[in-house]
């Protein structure tokens, strides 16, 4: 597995971005929902910290990843109708758009409220508004639907990924999982390659 | 004559042996604190306290601070903080709704007056010494006082609230007082 992506495979510094913010995100996402199980109001303010400092992760790891994914390119896509491909790529963009929508809408929250921001006790960070207690509410529901209507996304995701890997046959699935192999690597392939994919792949 | 002598004493001793006293003008004097949470500062202040204020810079073996405070009038810009303050975790102000301190001496420490006292808050009594800063201004006065103490020696924010990497170990006291003579 080489370091960046060529043609046929996604590097492994992609996938490790892929797989990292994933988690990530989802988990502390499902973290931010559970947060009234604290047993303490101490209790709280500490999971409240992990969860800004790990929401802060997610955002510093979502701008390298853009800065990688621009000078590394992708692998070629499957021939696929062009509506799926269009599908994708709004899918794609939009999960890149709330990767750092969902961690901005809570650094916003967190200074509406007037609260301290902190990474991992490390350091500090400004406040990207004035607080203001009138905004407090409508702030969270933004912060919390943002996350919803992700899971939204992600089932079209990770439906599509599934439907290529079984009904397809293809490689979009393999190619980023963690130890995934292309089945196409094998230079003794019998199964000819798939047509290449229409040219003009961006607008 | 001899009638007179008590008299003349009674009222010469007061000025010879005690400091001025001073009434604070409590609508221009402020009694604040700060500490911080999750690495940054915040500022509060105590809207309810009085003092008995008795100070001669040339009679400090004379001069006295007698200061009670409010513990539920705290005010720190937060209401959450605000809400949790008077609460058993920290002042437990049900238990003990008053702080108070009063000096026990005033010593010179090079150019700056220090005065040393017992602070008694939530219960707990330590000693605590605050620099004093006092001006003379026509027939009063302004004093400033400063000074820091550690929240858990009177067990303020104990229990799960003592992980001092949250919530800051060190509560700088500061007051200004404007004085009028009595």
């Amino acid at each position: 597995m080489t370091l960046r992506s060529d043609d046929g495979h996604w590097g492994s510094i992609a996938k490790s971005f892929h797989w990292i913010v994933a988690l990530a995100i989802l988990g502390n996402g499902i973290f931010g929902l559970l947060m009234d199980l604290a047993h303490s109001p101490m209790q709280k303010i500490n999971w409240l910290a992990l969860h800004k400092s790990i929401g802060l992760t997610v955002l510093a790891l979502f701008l390298l990843r853009v800065l990688w994914r621009w000078g590394d390119g992708r692998p070629r896509e499957e021939s696929a109708p062009r509506w799926q491909q269009w599908s994708a790529r709004a899918v794609h963009v939009l999960l890149y758009l709330l990767t750092a929508a969902l961690p901005l809408s809570g650094w916003w929250y967190n200074s509406v409220t007037g609260k301290p921001l902190q990474w991992f006790k490390l350091f500090n960070l400004p406040a990207l508004t004035a607080a203001d207690p009138d905004l407090k509410h409508l702030v969270h529901g933004v912060h919390e639907y943002l996350f919803w209507f992700l899971l939204l996304v992600l089932v079209a995701h990770v439906g599509a990924a599934l439907k290529h890997h079984v009904f397809d046959n293809d490689d979009v699935l393999r190619r980023m999982l963690p130890f995934g192999r292309a089945r196409r690597a094998a230079p003794a392939d019998p199964q000819p390659p798939a047509a290449p994919p229409p040219t003009g792949e961006s607008p | 004559m001899k009638r007179l002598l008590p008299l003349l004493l009674a009222l010469a001793l007061p000025v010879a042996a005690s400091a001025a006293d001073y009434t604070v003008q409590p609508a221009q004097s402020t009694l604040g604190f700060s500490s911080s949470f999750q690495g940054q500062s915040f500022d509060g202040s105590f809207g309810k306290w009085t003092a008995v204020i008795s100070y001669d810079a040339a009679k400090l073996a004379d001069s006295k601070f007698d200061v009670t405070v409010d513990v539920t009038s705290a005010k720190t810009g937060d209401s959450d903080r605000d809400g949790a303050l008077p609460g058993a975790d920290f002042f437990d102000a049900a238990k003990f709704p008053q702080a108070h301190f009063v000096t026990t001496g005033f010593r010179q420490n090079g150019a700056q007056v220090v005065a040393d006292g017992n602070l008694t808050l939530r219960g707990v009594t330590k000693p605590v010494s605050l620099n004093v800063t006092f001006k003379p201004a026509g027939s009063g006065a302004t004093l400033d006082v400063d000074g820091a103490l550690k929240r858990l020696d009177f067990g303020v924010g104990g229990g799960e609230y003592a992980d001092t990497s949250v919530i800051g170990a060190e509560v700088k006291v500061k007051a200004h007082l404007v004085l009028v003579a009595k």
